[in-house]
């Protein structure tokens, strides 16, 4: 009686634990020292109590030191002023629906082979002129553009790096980046330069910014569908493309963003009937 | 045996709370699946007005801030009659509202900045509405100095934030490409 006891009482603690599988599969994830997840969420504990606190202008000084490096390390911005006015028009369209839309945003097109895009922090935003050639339409730049939006929301990059902790105990951006404290500050933007560009954001930070891609297109009237089709276009191109500090080296696997976001279809229903105004786009990039 | 019943009721119990914890986690981060049932929604784009009708070009009945909260009273497809936590009702395009509020600016108070600083966002945007050509800030320019970047690079970031486009463009932009509440 007392074995039969102990039997169903296991039997149905079984019950109450299988029942919430996807936690189980999220602890096991947690629990593995070498999973992405442990040691982001390690660093975030820490580095998320200094940067929820970090304010916009201190952001914004840290964006504009990394806008410099992003320049030297992938080229001149475009000189053709119609095209930027335009990226900067559907990156302000996109910017105004997105869940950050009150802070000043810059966008640009930089000579770059490499196709690429991404964002310094405070809203400083780039894609490259690579990137730009394989669009088709309106609604794939403001996808594309809405992706980087969801990085400077979340705040992204200033929660992937624990150097920001030093800017809680310096008082002014201006004294965190004179002085003794300069090379600290040197260091942090060294540190966001290689999350950025070689290391890549954490995957669910990915996945976060393509999600918030669709919503974002999609409030502002454009097709959110766009999305999945730069992805697959990227895709097709990967073999051939050059991977250093590209969309495919700093991303999740192309194929598993595209399965994630076509979960989301379902959502858009209306997608069909969207802008995506491919004449538009297609003339101002000439 | 009235033991094994009351262990069996015990965990059936613990299941079902495990369960329902399971299901409600996700829904609460997914929109679209609070989307049937919530009735809040919050502004989002700056700009935003309620409209006495559900059309871009009807009259302005107050303007709503980022932020605020709306109570949705009807959904009539991409526009929706909202109320306000002051109790005005009209229509807002659903593109100007999300399921969940936007990002928090930190307090002032919160800030990393001396109090001649503080109001950081505001003179942030306040600089920018009015930037042209004019050099970096002290602070980057410091850092520029420091790590020794080429001058070319210093006028390219210069006239980068210098390109600011105004709202009166952007309004005739998304008009011009029949783009949200222009859609036709």
């Amino acid at each position: 009686m007392k074995m039969k006891r102990y039997f169903l009482l296991l039997c149905c603690l079984g019950i109450a634990v299988t029942a919430n599988a996807s936690w189980l599969d999220q602890l096991q994830e947690l629990a593995d020292p070498e999973s992405k997840e442990r040691q982001i969420l390690s660093g975030t504990t820490q580095v998320l109590s200094s940067s929820k606190e970090i304010d916009y202008a201190t952001e914004r000084t840290i964006g504009e030191a990394l806008a410099l490096e992003s320049m030297q390390r992938f080229g001149r911005p475009v000189d053709n002023e119609s095209l930027q006015r335009y990226v900067n028009l559907v990156g302000a369209v996109v910017a105004q629906s997105s869940l950050r839309s009150t802070i000043p945003y810059r966008f640009t097109v930089l000579d770059s082979p490499v196709q690429n895009a991404f964002a310094a922090p405070g809203g400083v935003i780039f894609i490259s002129k690579a990137l730009l050639g394989i669009l088709a339409d309106e609604a794939e730049l403001a996808a594309v553009l809405a992706h980087e939006i969801g990085h400077v929301a979340g705040k992204h990059a200033l929660k992937s790096t624990r150097r920001a902790q030093f800017l809680q105990g310096v008082g002014t951006i201006t004294a965190a980046t004179s002085g003794s404290k300069g090379k600290e500050y040197q260091a942090l933007i060294g540190d966001l330069q290689s999350t950025l560009f070689d290391q890549g954001l954490d995957k669910n930070m990915e996945f976060e910014a393509d999600l918030a891609a669709m919503e974002t297109s999609y409030r502002a009237g454009y097709n959110p569908l766009a999305m999945i089709r730069v992805l697959e276009r990227l895709q097709k191109l990967e073999a051939t493309s050059i991977k250093k500090g590209s969309w495919f080296s700093t991303h999740p696997p192309l194929q598993q963003r595209i399965a994630r976001l076509k979960k989301e279809g379902y959502r858009y229903p209306d997608a069909a009937s969207l802008a995506e105004l491919p004449e538009r786009f297609q003339e101002k990039r000439k | 045996m009235r033991n094994v019943i009351v262990i069996v009721s015990i965990c059936l119990l613990l299941s079902g709370c495990a369960a329902t914890a399971g299901e409600q986690s996700p829904s609460t981060s997914s929109p679209a699946s609070t989307a049937s049932t919530a009735a809040s929604r919050w502004v989002v784009s700056a700009g935003t007005t309620l409209k006495a009708a559900a059309v871009a070009t009807s009259a302005d009945i107050a303007p709503l801030a980022v932020g605020a909260r709306v109570l949705v009273l009807e959904n009539a497809g991409r526009w929706l009659k909202v109320q306000t936590a002051a109790g005005k009702s009209g229509w807002v395009f659903a593109g100007r509202l999300a399921l969940t509020p936007p990002v928090a600016e930190a307090a002032a108070s919160e800030g990393l900045l001396t109090d001649a600083a503080r109001q950081s966002q505001i003179e942030v945007a306040q600089a920018d509405s009015a930037r042209s050509i004019r050099g970096l800030s002290a602070e980057t320019e410091n850092y520029a100095r420091e790590r020794g970047t080429p001058q070319e690079y210093r006028q390219a970031l210069d006239r980068i934030l210098a390109r600011q486009v105004s709202q009166s463009e952007i309004t005739a932009f998304k008009r011009a490409g029949k783009l949200g509440e222009y859609a036709q």
